[in-house]
């Protein structure tokens, strides 16, 4: 199929080749969220790829030159390498949703649940529905809301084993091998963006049997996690993380990619030429719930 | 432990990540889900992650995808960045389709019916016996009533050449598709005119553009000014999938929207301007506008120069379809008493106040470019939409919008050809005689078919709408050679798709399919084929699983706004017992072979196309198939309007043979091959200005004809032409016109512009105005993409509210659960709890003040009926985005009854089933398109 996967034969076929060479070559985005950060090691983009550069992670698109525009997904691929070159506390990851662009289709959902492997109940970025005024004077908008990544987030103070902080690169994580379950964060959080995985899968209410795809592992944090066993994040609160499995290989986030109406950019806002950058500072943008001080780094355009 | 290492593995976690993994793998086999046993060690060894290029057919809209496949498990699906269609865009049924794939649901044998038809009860059995049974029945059928009494219906999903190409070969020529119950109407209009189908506007981007300095680039530019969707909901009805970023991207480069619909769908949330309609009144509207263009056009006043008549120099018969039109312009209106299409007329019957339709003819008319484009429910599911379909076909042309930059374009004349030999089109040319009354006549197997030499002459998309009918009188021919022949339908094939929920009302389709003859049903064999269990399954004596999209082979049916196509490639293993349409074609070839059919000839069949590859490469000979015109010329290299073959690169590089004799430059064959060595996708150039000179356009006189029946001078001698004059002539010749089109007082079809008035509206058809009082509700169909008839199982999209048509609604059940086993649905034995506004149904959405002045709060049970006695339950859902006087029902949203709906199957008694209540007779006249949108009702409370 492409050359990944001749990578993938020689990597795995070839007798001859080094362990060290077969782990450099996976960390070429190969084994996707399964392997590449267990090879990858740590976070920090200097260690996350030691054979490669981390803008050879993902393939270019590869898309003719254009002229009049550009492909957005092109554009934001660059702004990610450029980011992941450098260190991680100099990064900034930020997202804009433009909301005039939003077509409420909730493919982002749908794309972050298959990304993430969620289970019934557990959405990271459900697209809510507003609707004002009556008949015939009605607007509605749709407002897809992920974790808002707030640079002063209400949830991690309150977490009394300390399983979630906020990175220097602005996400905030959970470390689900510590997270007790105790969902006082999910009381903190004044967006509601935090879930509970209670452990149920949608085989349960269906035949009963678990279907393929909820028996493959999680990928969240290149950690791999196997719900299927009964483990973590079985027990575990858990919510939107900007995909850092696949940002940290140079690819963007799952519902960056699917967004129907090409609504939602991702980039480094520390970087002045990054399209989020751009946008960010647009007249019309504005935050979730400013007034509560929590900083979000998710941004609406409206 | 540190913040580094909590996001850190060893080699020795990477190693256990696929240990863990393997043991995953090892519960398949142990979970019984057809997937074999695999050891820890072999499923370490075949550890491996890839993706897939592929094509999407959750919808019609067919994105290019790109699948991410985990130790054979399809993991994730994201859209393909190469793909221009979608450009690297998925949504939420796209992304589901691993909850299509792998489904509890799915069927996974074969099996035979054991019960009565309706009953669902079923035992496994094999294939080979399952064709045993199928081609014992086919020759006994062919023997006694001959192959015309069997029908391929092969439904709702693309790939169907295979079975084209099989029944065409057996003697059929009965090879039907979704078409004719999805929106004839609509596209009558452009089909008339441009022998296209879809007007859309330019908004595909990025679109591949030929440079001044030869080189070929992308282009983002939207030059789109105005676009008006007329019942038209491109944002949830995504078979045009680029109309959602499309429509968006062109509003923030500076275009005005607007949304004619009598509901606030999606789109009309991104729309400058939205303008709640009266159901059925479209054409009126069109109408309206059509006469304020003709009647205030000045062409020396720049404000009010509307027509840019440089539309004449590639169309033709606009003098006669003018007068035509300008003919009714005195007539008075029986209901109202205003002339027809004046703007108060069109007030009053559409509800839109004169001066909005003005102001919206006036923009329309200055604001170039722009496009006006109309919908499936809105126009296609009306009794007279044709009137519309024709006008706003005319409205682009005479304004100068058509192939302009940011214009109109019709998709159906510039995307890519595909097909070719593999469609099995060249057996329907085949002589084949039959015996009518006491006399041999020969003609072609096509001079069989049911509608075209039967009742429905200009039903060039078929009539399924009018099978159930049939299924119980039998066929009689009234046109050609075949002119008396009679025979009865005595085999119905279904590949996808589900009449009995949308080819018109439910209850008729199961009165046909369950009418008996004597000891047997009327129609002998009943196979049904799909990978979910839907209604129509249930009346089958035959179900036989078919791979899903993932585990075959074929090619994207799809609408872009230039030559673009793209495999749909083996992504994972086909599952259980399922086969793909090329393993079917090619067993039941077999079978019939071994049992002496003379038609089935191997030559044809599996020595030509060895494998499922072969078959499908054979399809790609004719890409892109279309011709060399417009502006940027895509090829400046080879002569105008030739017509292009072969693989962009070959194009490209020169590796081509010009043939001036067929006007053909051929370069390399795409092949599935070359697919995958090129991203998935083949994109040829796009260009405008592609009517000139005949370019693309597809009619007999290679213009925009505004007239359809006319002489025309061809090879010395005088013809007559146009897309009406073949039916007329079959007409003529017999002496009588069909019934469909008898009832609007017509002996043959008009020549040019006609009108007529649509059915159950007491507004504007005076037939009907005795019902007003009584049944105040006008009912329309709405959509809901993401979880319409065949994808409610899917329980990711029974999550996600749409519209105000699908909504959490449900009260708490515990159901005894049933799931589609190996002998047919059959219970568990488990029970399911289902909490209370955790699963979506079908709803009727209803106007808030209306609904609450009637004592209803949403969420009441309700029950809709109408004059014809027809009526469906439902929760009501009281909202501020619909029109008072009209509820909108989502068709196949509810009442479905087939246990392989999952949850949607447990909650069918409390929402509706729109086509339960639609007029089984309210066949639309010309193309026979059921009116699910032409009705009325009355609400009561349950």
């Amino acid at each position: 199929m492409s050359q990944e996967d001749d990578l993938l034969k020689e990597a795995l076929h070839g007798d001859e080749v080094s362990r060290r060479s077969f782990l450099g070559k996976f960390a070429s985005a190969v084994f996707a969220g399964l392997v590449a950060p267990a090879v990858a090691g740590k976070v920090e983009p200097l260690h996350a790829a030691p054979a490669t550069q981390a803008g050879n992670l993902v393939p270019l698109l590869n898309l003719p030159e254009a002229i009049e525009g550009e492909h957005p997904v092109e554009r934001m691929m660059d702004d990610l390498r450029r980011a992941l070159q450098k260190p991680m506390d100099q990064r900034k990851w930020g997202m804009v949703i433009d909301l005039r662009k939003c077509t409420g289709c909730s493919g982002c959902n749908i794309a972050c649940v298959t990304e993430n492997k969620l289970p019934p109940g557990v959405t990271y970025r459900p697209v809510m529905t507003e609707t004002q005024g009556t008949f015939p004077n009605v607007a509605r908008r749709f407002v897809p809301r992920p974790c808002l990544q707030c640079d002063n987030p209400p949830c991690t103070p309150v977490c009394p084993v300390k399983a979630t902080w906020k990175r220097a690169d602005g996400i905030t994580v959970i470390d689900y091998d510590r997270c007790i379950g105790c969902r006082y964060c999910m009381t903190a959080c004044p967006y509601s963006a935090r879930y509970y995985d209670f452990g149920t899968f949608y085989g349960d209410s269906e035949g009963g049997e678990r279907q393929p795809y909820e028996l493959l592992p999680t990928p969240e944090y290149g950690k791999n996690y196997l719900r299927d066993r009964g483990g973590s994040p079985i027990g575990n609160v858990r919510k939107c993380h900007f995909c850092i499995h696949r940002i940290e290989r140079g690819d963007l986030p799952a519902c960056v990619l699917s967004c129907m109406g090409r609504a939602t950019y991702f980039g480094d806002m520390n970087d002045p030429r990054s399209l989020v950058s751009e946008l960010i500072a647009q007249p019309n943008i504005m935050r979730l719930k400013e007034e509560l001080g929590t900083d979000p780094k998710v941004f609406y355009l409206v | 432990m540190s913040k580094e290492t909590n996001f850190t593995l060893s080699r020795r976690d990477f190693l256990k990540a696929g240990a863990i993994t393997a043991g995953g793998l090892a519960t398949y086999g142990a979970l019984g889900s057809g997937f074999k046993m695999i050891s820890a060690q072999d499923a370490r060894n075949q550890l491996q992650s890839k993706t897939v290029y592929t094509a999407c057919v959750m919808c019609p809209a067919e994105c290019g995808l790109a699948v991410r496949v985990e130790n054979g498990v399809a993991s994730a699906i994201y859209g393909n960045n190469h793909a221009p269609l979608n450009s690297g865009v998925v949504c939420a049924k796209g992304a589901s389709g691993l909850q299509m794939t792998y489904n509890a649901n799915r069927i996974k044998y074969p099996m035979i019916r054991v019960g009565e038809r309706g009953e669902g009860k079923f035992r496994r059995a094999s294939w080979d016996e399952a064709l045993d049974y199928i081609a014992d029945k086919l020759l006994q059928i062919k023997r006694e009533h001959g192959p015309e009494s069997v029908i391929m219906d092969a439904g709702d999903v693309t790939d169907r050449d295979p079975y084209y190409y099989l029944f065409r070969a057996f003697g059929t020529p009965h090879t039907v598709e979704h078409g004719s119950i999805c929106d004839t109407p609509r596209r009558h209009g452009p089909k008339l005119m441009f022998g296209g189908k879809r007007v859309e506007p330019d908004i595909m981007r990025p679109v591949l553009v030929r440079q001044p300095d030869g080189s070929l680039k992308n282009s983002y530019k939207y030059r789109t000014r105005l676009i008006v969707y007329a019942g038209w909901n491109p944002f949830t009805a995504t078979r045009i999938v680029y109309e959602s970023r499309g429509t968006v991207e062109a509003k923030l480069a500076g275009a005005r929207i607007v949304v004619i619909d009598p509901a606030l769908s999606n789109t009309a949330t991104k729309a400058d301007q939205w303008i709640p309609i009266r159901p059925g009144t479209d054409p009126d509207l069109f109408a309206a506008v059509l006469r304020y263009i003709l009647e205030n056009h000045r062409d020396d006043d720049p404000f009010r120069r509307y027509i840019d008549w440089s539309f004449l120099e590639y169309s033709q018969g606009w003098e006669e379809f003018e007068a035509d039109f300008r003919s009714w312009w005195n007539k008075k209106d029986p209901i109202n008493g205003l002339d027809y299409f004046t703007l108060e007329w069109a007030a009053q019957r559409t509800l839109i106040d004169a001066k909005t339709i003005a102001e919206l003819a006036h923009t329309f008319g200055i604001t170039k470019p722009a496009a006006w484009v109309w919908g499936m429910n809105g126009i296609g599911h009306h009794y007279n939409g044709y009137v519309a379909a024709i006008i706003g076909t005319a409205l682009n042309v005479i304004t100068g919008n058509m192939e302009v930059p940011g214009g109109a374009i019709d998709t159906e004349i510039v995307k890519s050809s595909k097909g070719g030999r593999a469609g099995g089109g060249f057996f329907n040319g085949r002589d084949v005689t039959r015996r009518i009354n006491g006399v041999d006549v020969t003609g072609k197997q096509e001079q069989l078919h049911m509608d075209w030499y039967g009742d429905w002459p200009a039903g060039w998309d078929d009539v399924v709408g009018d099978y159930p009918r049939r299924f119980i009188e039998g066929v009689k021919l009234r046109y050609g050679p075949f002119r008396g022949h009679e025979y009865p339908l005595r085999a119905f094939f279904l590949r996808t798709g589900n009449p009995v929920i949308t080819g018109s009302n439910t209850q008729t389709w199961v009165d046909a399919l369950t009418a008996k003859k004597g000891n047997d049903y009327a129609v002998d064999l009943v196979v049904y084929i799909d990978t979910p269990f839907l209604e129509t399954g249930l009346y089958a004596d035959v179900v036989l699983p078919e791979c899903s999209y993932l585990e075959r082979m074929s090619l994207a049916d799809i609408y872009p706004s230039h030559p673009l196509i793209y495999l749909r490639d083996f992504v994972i293993d086909k599952m259980y017992e399922s086969k793909s349409q090329y393993d079917f074609m090619i067993a039941l070839a077999r079978k019939l072979h071994e049992k002496g059919d003379p038609d089935i000839d191997p030559a044809e069949f599996w020595e030509k196309y060895p494998t499922e590859e072969d078959f499908w490469n054979e399809a790609l000979k004719v890409s892109p198939g279309r011709a060399n015109a417009g502006v940027p010329l895509p090829y400046p290299q080879y002569p105008v309007n030739y017509r292009l073959i072969g693989t962009p690169d070959s194009l490209e590089a020169g590796r081509v043979e010009v043939d001036d004799e067929k006007k053909e430059v051929r370069g390399e064959p795409v092949t599935a091959q070359w697919f995958r060595d090129h991203n998935g996708v083949a994109v040829w150039p796009m260009s405008w200005y592609r009517f000139h000179d005949g370019g693309v356009l597809q009619t007999d006189s290679k213009k925009v004809e505004f007239v359809w029946d006319f002489e025309m001078e061809s090879n010395g001698e005088t013809q007559r032409k146009g897309r009406y004059a073949k039916y007329n002539k079959l007409i003529e010749e017999a002496g009588e016109a069909p019934p469909s089109i008898r009832k609007l007082g017509w002996d043959k079809f008009p020549k040019s512009f006609y009108w007529f008035e649509t059915i159950w509206n007491p507004y504007t058809n005076p037939d009907y105005a005795q019902y007003k009082d009584e049944y105040p509700f006008l009912v329309v169909s709405g959509r809901i993409h993401h979880a319409m008839s065949g994808t409610q199982m899917v329980d990711w999209l029974g999550r996600i509210p749409t519209e105000d048509l699908w909504m959490p609604y449900n009260e708490e059940r515990i159901v005894e659960e049933i799931i589609i086993g190996p002998d047919g649905p059959a219970p568990t034995g488990r029970q399911v709890r289902i909490d209370k506004g955790t699963w979506c149904i079908g709803v009727i959405q209803m106007n808030r003040s209306e609904g609450e002045g009637m004592g209803l709060q949403s969420g009441d049970l309700v029950e809709l009926s109408t004059p014809l006695g027809h009526s469906t339950r439902g929760k009501v859902n009281l909202v501020e985005t619909i029109m008072p006087g009209v509820l909108r029902v989502p068709l196949g949203g509810g009442g479905r009854f087939s246990p392989g709906l999952g949850k949607t199957y447990d909650f069918r008694d409390v929402s509706p089933n729109h086509n339960a209540i639609v007029d089984p007779e309210g066949l639309s006249p010309v193309m026979g398109q059921p009116v699910y949108c032409d009705m009325i009702v009355k609400v009561k409370k349950v």
